[in-house]
Parts: structure tokens; C-alpha cells; sequence
């Protein structure tokens, strides 16, 4: 369903990542994982269309991605949990959630989305009529999880989105993400917390200063000893 | 450094006060006046408005006060002009710093308001002066107040003025800029919060700073009445002043002294090349161009991008640093570990109804490491933030080696010994790597200078692994370098007592590994830790006790494997049981 073929992307004079290419199947749970500063981000980042790609390719069903504007993006069924939040902080919870649904094929849902992400996470229903900015950081990355699964989106990109979270609500949002999966969405998923995204991935790319250094079956990167020592000790 | 720069300022100074003595036309002498004029204006007004990014649109209304105090005094009290501008610059000081008095205490007039609450104060003096006996409509003359002969005409008198008073401006601005006034208030212009928390007095030195660039616009403003000897509110009130102000400030570069000056001489320049002439509304229209221009293409002004492109080009080269020279953090000597540090008594705080700290009681004892954990919004956040002082509390003490924190600014709290993090970083944006760190040495318990505290600032960078990145900016750097930086930061005041918010989240297993050793060494050195942490590893290796919260009150507190075995605490928080 992704394709991503030989992507560089660059700040400044130093590539961040170069050479990555990576592919999520339809209705595939994938997963990134590596040290930070490996490019993760950067390679999220570009697939959701918030870099600009300087080489290699970005294909969804075949479509070529790299020439689209970035809003167009968010129609064609990405969405992203950012790194960082980034939430609308003056608008309401509500408000939030239902910005997540503004692409159209998004819209008519949008009252059993909103219910579904409230029953993931119940503290956002009680404060649906508050504020984004005054919630809790932990409270805040919930929101930019259910504002992402309000898109009912074709492709999910996840970024880290157990930052900040209580070990239980971290279950919580491993559970989602394996049903939303289970519901067809193929999901890309970057994450710290290496033990849980390789437990509920179909497939991994481990990577290390932006290239990609190895990929795989979860279970066959965990036979590899230097994996395992960096990423579950 | 500064005798080299004062010795330029002296050349500078006498070589262009020769030039009314070779007789030029008194046409040029005037237009030069004109461009030093602006440079005080614009040199001026960034003292407060550039460095510390509260753009002032008021700059109008001092130098206006300056204008009427001097135009009063001479032609009504009969005082000779010289002795009128140190009056014209006390009042533009003193009606600066009443009106920053009231504002700077109002955290939400930052930004535009901050802006369009000084243009209302231009006109609401405009109004005062305009009915009032000081003007009462017609304007005030000046031709017969008698103007000492400084220079060999008139003309020459007012450039030599002129020249006198740019000079001083710019000396002041560069001193300000290069002190610790200066460090202070570039580190408000990026987050006053956190400069605040970080040990800088906000207050005062954005109070410091209006006065000082008011009364400067008040001597331009009583030399100026003279100059023009015909003053009306009209002509004084107009927004035309802060427009230009602001414009050549932003055009020469306004993240430095010298920047404001550059941006005043080419636009006053511009517009008498271009308007002196005959095709006036052409002239006009293709200076607006050029500034367009200039605007898109250099962003950071026509200085500052020269600067910057100079420092570009020689990176300075950092000598090795041992980091094994690390300075011992804030110990007490005699006084015994396993003591009360820091007690929270009965402890609230709410936010829009919502109860983040609903009664806390908790002790933190010397030497310790104290994990704080609980579900999300549970109050863990708030409590840091609380103490800090980042916050006030609604009710409730916080008696830190036996003072009471709960009313004290934060400034003060920093400077008692307490440090924090932020869960999401929030380094000064435009300050170097290097300079985020220096700032706390140089306004903690201690009061480093410069020099020290950026000596001071690179072993702190060398024990979190940033030496590399000393001269980065914050935008560089991953979201891991980011949270090391903030820790490094955190640690360079020397705390006593270091408050961590999250600095695990988002490491990957062998980073956390460094990291916990990172905190054991801190905590040999001699500080007392607590920190807010769900990466439940680390909570683990590292606490000596954990507090829970829930709901903003205290659940559970104690030996962390056996409180991390209580129901409550595994229902609260954990979801299921762990170690």
C-alpha cells in the first residue's frame, strides 16, 4: 500500500535519512525502530508530507505522493500522531477531535468516531468543552491520538505515541492500535518502547543514522543479540 | 574589549564632531542630524522592544513627553535649553517606567497587546496635552529661546547635539546588550517563563529597560523641539514615530545594538535620495519597495545577517573540556542526609475548576531520589511547577530548609537552590546551546559572570554529551539532545534540589541505561532529586522512595517495589502488576 523507495531528506547541508526505502501492505501493522537521532521522526515526517522529499520516491496504492500539496495528504487517508503534539491549544478538546475529522470521507462518522475515542480514553470525555492547552501532558498526547483516529484513516502514522502516557494507559493505546489494525488500517508505528511495538508488529525496520540497518519479522530481529541488547536489555 | 570599543567610540566621536569646523553647507549638517536623530529613536527603542521582543508602539508618546518638557520649560519657566534635557529625559523615564509598572505585572498583555496598549497611551497623551494648559491647540514656539552656541552656526550646533546623544545611545545600547541586563532580557524575548524560573528577575529588568530606552526618546525628543522650534500635538503624537521606529530597527537587524542604527541612517537616506526631488510619490513608493525587499530576503535585518554570516564563517575553536572538573552541585555542609529538604504542606492548586492539587502533603529528605508517579493529570506536573514557582498555589506551604516557597517569585525560588526541567523542552530558541546553559549559572544561587559560567556551561554539556553541539541553536538538536539540554541547563545553577519532569520518555533502552547512570552521578555529587517519570525501569532503578498520585492527592507513598504492589496503585496506574 506505501511505498517509500530510496527517500533522502536533508536540513540544512547534512542528510537526516538517505537511501531509506520501507513498504507498509495493506492492513499491515509495521514498525521503526532505532536510537534517537536515527531519523525516525524525519522519515514520519516525510511520509505524512510535513518534509519535503529532496530524492527517491513516495507511492500510496501505486499514486505518486511526492508532488501532492500537504493538505492533500490528509485526503488521500493519511494521518499522524506528531511528535510533539502539536494540538490546536485555544480550542476546545471537541473542537480538536472534530478538526481530525474534517476530511470529507471522515465527516459523516464523525459522531461514532467520537464516541469510540471516548471510550478509549474517558478522561477526554470529561473534558470535552475545555481547552486543548489546559489539559495534562499525558492528557494532551491521548487527544492527538483519538484527534488521528477521528481521520478514520486508510494509512495511521504513529510517532512515539506512548510519550508522557501512564504505563496503563500505555496499554490502553497498544490495544487500540492492534484493533484499529485489526479493522484494516495499516499502520506505521515509531516507537521507544521497543518490547510493545514489536509484540503487536507484523513486520520491523531497525533504523541507525538515517539508513536503514536491518528489517525483518519481530521475532527474527530479536534472534540477533545486538538488537536485542539495544532495544529490550 | 570595551577599551578597544570605547577608543572606537572616541575616534568615531571626535573625528565626525571635526566636521562642522571644515564648513559645510548647513543643509548637510541638518540632514545629518536628521539620520542621528533616528539612530536615538531606533537605538532607543530597541533596548526594551528588540532584545527583549515586547514591541512598544508608545515610543511616540516619550518622545513626545520629551518634546513637551522641554518646549514647556524654556518658553514658560524660562529654563535654559541645555538644562531642559535632563528633565525631558527624567519625565519620558519616570511616565516609562509608571506605565511598565502596571503592565509588566500582567502576564497576558504580551505581544500584540502589549503593542496596541502603548499606541493607546500615545494618544491618550496626545489628548491630555492637546486640552490642557501644556499645549491648549495652538502649539508651542520656540524661535525665541536663546540656543547656546555649540558649534561655529546653528546648524552645526544641533549636529554636534545630534552626534553627542547618538553616541551615548549606542554605548548604552551595547553595554545593556553585553551585561547581564542584556542576557536576561534576550532570554525573555525567547520565554519569559522560563527565564523567570531559571533565576532572572523579569520584572525589574523589563522595567530597567523601558525607563532606559524612554528617557533616551525624551532627549531626542527635547533636542528635536528645539531643532523643529515650532511643537504641535499633531505633529508629535503622529504614528508616523513608532512606524518608522520599528521599521529601521527590523531593517537594520534588531538583535543587536548596533542594528537599529544601520536600518535609521539607510532609511533615512533612502528618503531624502528618493523624496527630495521632484517625483516625491514615486520616491515614497520605491522606498516601500526596497524595504520589501530587504524584509524578504534578510530576514534577520541588513546587520544582522552580515553578523551572522561573519560568525558563520569563523566557528570558534573549543578547547578540550574535562568534565571531570565538574563543580560539586549546592551541598550543606553539616547538615545530615535523610532530613527534610523540602516539605509541601496541604498543597492546592486549581485550574478552571479542575482540582490538579487537592491537599498535598509530602516530605522530600536530603540526598534522597524521590520518584513522583501517578496516572496522567493526576498532578505531578502541577506539583513541579508549583514549587518551582512556576505557578502560585492556591492555598497550602512549602517550607524549603525551613522558608516558606509558596509566595516567593520564582526568580527567588531559583535562586534558593531549586532547578527544574520541562517535560517538553523549552530551550531559548535563539540563544546558542552554550549561552542556554550559562544563563542559569550566571543568575542562580551563585551569580557566576560571564566568562565563568560559560567555562562552568561546557562541562555541564560535556557530562550530558553535548560538547559537540555547544554552539548549535535548540532547533538542531533531536528531541533527546533537546531533553539532555534541559537537563544540563537545569544542573548548571548548581541546585540543591533538581525537579525532573519526564526526562526518560522517548530513550530507547540503552539510553536510558546512560541516563540512569547520568542521575546516579548527580546525586553522588551531592543533590537531592525528584523526578516525575513512567518509564517504570528507571522509576525502579533509581528511587529511593516513589510518592503516587491520583486525583491530585497523595495515594501511596514508600518503598517503590512494595508500593508498586498495591492494589490501588496497580489499578490507579500500572493497569497491571509490574516488578
Amino acid at each position: 500500500m506505501l511505498e517509500v523507495e530510496r527517500i533522502r531528506v536533508s536540513y540544512g547541508a547534512a542528510p537526516a535519512i538517505s537511501g531509506v526505502s520501507i513498504r507498509v501492505g495493506a492492513g499491515e501493522l509495521v514498525c521503526v525502530v532505532g536510537p534517537n537521532g536515527a531519523g525516525k521522526t524525519t522519515l514520519i515526517n516525510a511520509i505524512a508530507g510535513l518534509h519535503s522529499i529532496e530524492a527517491g520516491a513516495l507511492r500510496l496504492d501505486g499514486r505518486d505522493l511526492s508532488r501532492l500539496p500537504r493538505h492533500a495528504f490528509c485526503s488521500e487517508g493519511i494521518a499522524i500522531v506528531p511528535e510533539g503534539r502539536r494540538l490546536f491549544s485555544g480550542m476546545s478538546v471537541r473542537e480538536n477531535l472534530e478538526l481530525g475529522s474534517y476530511r470529507r470521507a471522515a465527516r459523516a462518522g464523525r459522531a461514532g468516531s467520537l464516541d469510540r475515542v471516548c471510550e478509549v480514553f474517558p478522561i477526554l470525555r470529561e473534558r470535552l468543552e475545555q481547552p486543548a492547552g489546559t489539559l495534562s501532558g499525558g492528557q494532551q498526547q491521548m487527544l492527538a491520538i483519538g484527534r488521528a483516529l477521528m481521520a478514520q484513516p486508510r494509512l495511521l502514522l504513529l510517532d512515539e505515541p506512548s510519550l508522557g502516557l501512564a504505563p496503563a494507559v500505555v496499554l490502553a493505546v497498544f490495544d487500540v492500535i492492534r484493533e484499529i489494525n485489526a479493522g484494516g488500517v495499516a499502520v506505521l508505528l515509531v516507537e521507544q518502547n521497543a518490547a510493545l511495538a514489536l509484540e503487536i508488529a507484523a513486520r520491523a525496520y531497525v533504523l541507525e543514522e538515517g539508513r536503514i540497518a536491518a528489517e525483518g519479522r519481530p521475532e527474527a530481529l530479536l534472534a540477533q543479540a545486538d538488537i536485542r541488547r539495544a532495544y529490550l536489555g | 574589549m570595551r577599551a578597544r570599543a570605547l577608543a572606537g567610540f572616541a575616534a568615531a566621536g571626535l573625528g565626525l564632531s571635526a566636521v562642522p569646523f571644515f564648513g559645510p553647507p548647513a543643509f548637510y549638517e541638518s540632514f545629518l542630524y536628521l539620520v542621528f536623530h533616528w539612530i536615538v529613536l531606533a537605538v532607543s527603542w530597541n533596548i526594551l522592544s528588540g532584545y527583549s521582543g515586547y514591541f512598544s508602539f508608545g515610543h511616540g508618546a516619550f518622545f513626545g513627553a520629551g518634546m513637551y518638557t522641554t518646549a514647556t520649560l524654556a518658553t514658560k519657566a524660562g529654563v535654559p535649553f541645555l538644562w531642559t534635557l535632563p528633565l525631558a529625559a527624567l519625565v519620558a523615564a519616570v511616565f516609562g517606567i509608571a506605565l511598565g509598572a502596571v503592565v509588566f505585572r500582567l502576564p497576558r498583555l504580551r505581544g500584540e497587546l502589549f503593542a496596541l496598549l502603548t499606541l493607546a497611551v500615545t494618544f491618550v497623551l496626545a489628548t491630555i496635552v492637546l486640552n490642557t494648559p501644556i499645549d491648549g491647540g495652538p502649539g508651542l514656539y520656540l524661535s525665541a529661546v536663546p540656543l547656546p552656541a555649540i558649534g561655529p552656526s546653528p546648524s552645526s550646533t544641533f549636529y554636534l547635539l545630534g552626534l553627542a546623544l547618538a553616541l551615548a545611545t549606542l554605548w548604552i545600547a551595547r553595554e545593556v546588550q553585553r551585561s547581564r541586563l542584556g542576557t536576561g532580557l534576550f532570554a525573555i524575548h525567547d520565554d519569559e517563563d522560563v527565564a523567570e524560573v531559571l533565576g532572572v528577575p523579569t520584572y525589574r529588568y523589563k522595567l530597567a529597560a523601558f525607563g532606559l530606552s524612554c528617557g533616551l526618546a525624551g532627549v531626542a525628543g527635547g533636542i528635536q523641539a528645539m531643532f523643529i522650534s515650532y511643537v504641535t500635538v499633531g505633529e508629535t503624537f503622529s504614528i508616523a514615530v513608532p512606524l518608522n521606529v520599528v521599521l529601521m530597527s527590523v531593517l537594520g537587524g534588531s538583535r543587536h545594538w548596533f542594528g537599529p542604527a544601520v536600518g535609521a541612517a539607510a532609511v533615512t537616506a533612502l528618503l531624502y535620495a528618493f523624496t527630495a526631488g521632484d517625483y516625491a510619490v514615486a520616491g515614497h513608493a520605491a522606498v516601500g519597495l526596497i524595504l520589501i525587499v530587504v524584509i524578504l530576503f534578510l530576514p534577520e535585518g541588513i546587520f544582522g545577517e552580515l553578523i551572522g554570516a561573519l560568525k558563520r564563517r569563523r566557528v570558534p575553536a573549543m578547547p578540550p573540556i574535562d568534565a571531570a572538573g565538574l563543580p560539586a552541585p549546592a551541598a550543606w555542609p553539616g547538615k545530615p542526609e535523610g532530613q527534610a529538604l523540602l516539605e509541601a504542606r496541604g498543597l492546592c492548586k486549581a485550574f478552571r475548576g479542575v482540582q490538579a492539587l487537592a491537599g498535598v502533603d509530602l516530605e522530600v529528605r536530603r540526598g534522597e531520589i524521590l520518584g513522583l508517579v501517578g496516572p496522567n493529570g493526576s498532578g505531578k506536573s502541577t506539583l513541579i511547577n508549583v514549587v518551582s514557582g512556576h505557578f502560585r498555589p492556591d492555598s497550602g506551604r512549602i517550607l524549603f530548609e525551613g522558608r516558606d516557597l509558596a509566595r516567593l517569585e520564582a526568580h527567588r525560588i531559583a535562586r534558593t537552590g531549586i532547578a527544574r526541567t520541562y517535560q517538553i523542552p523549552r530551550p531559548f530558541a535563539h540563544l546558542s546551546v552554550l549561552e542556554n546553559v550559562a544563563l542559569p549559572a550566571m543568575f542562580g544561587r551563585d551569580a557566576q559572570a560571564r566568562a565563568d559560567a560559560e567555562r562552568e556551561a561546557r562541562r555541564w554539556l560535556a557530562f550530558t554529551g553535548l560538547a559537540a553541539k555547544a554552539m548549535s541553536l535548540p532547533g538542531e538538536l533531536n528531541l533527546h539532545q533537546r531533553k539532555f539540554l534541559e537537563l544540563a541547563r537545569a544542573l548548571a545553577s548548581r541546585p540543591g534540589l533538581l525537579l525532573l519532569d519526564e526526562v526518560f520518555s522517548g530513550l530507547t533502552h540503552a539510553e536510558i541505561d546512560d541516563a540512569i547512570r547520568l542521575i546516579r552521578e548527580i546525586r553522588a555529587r551531592g543533590a537531592t532529586i525528584v523526578f516525575v517519570e513512567h518509564v517504570i525501569r528507571a522509576v525502579m532503578e533509581l528511587t529511593d522512595r516513589i510518592v503516587v498520585l491520583s486525583y491530585g492527592r497523595v495515594i501511596a507513598e514508600g518503598d517503590p517495589r512494595a508500593v508498586m504492589r498495591e492494589p490501588d496503585v496497580v489499578a490507579a496506574y500500572l493497569g497491571k502488576p509490574r516488578a
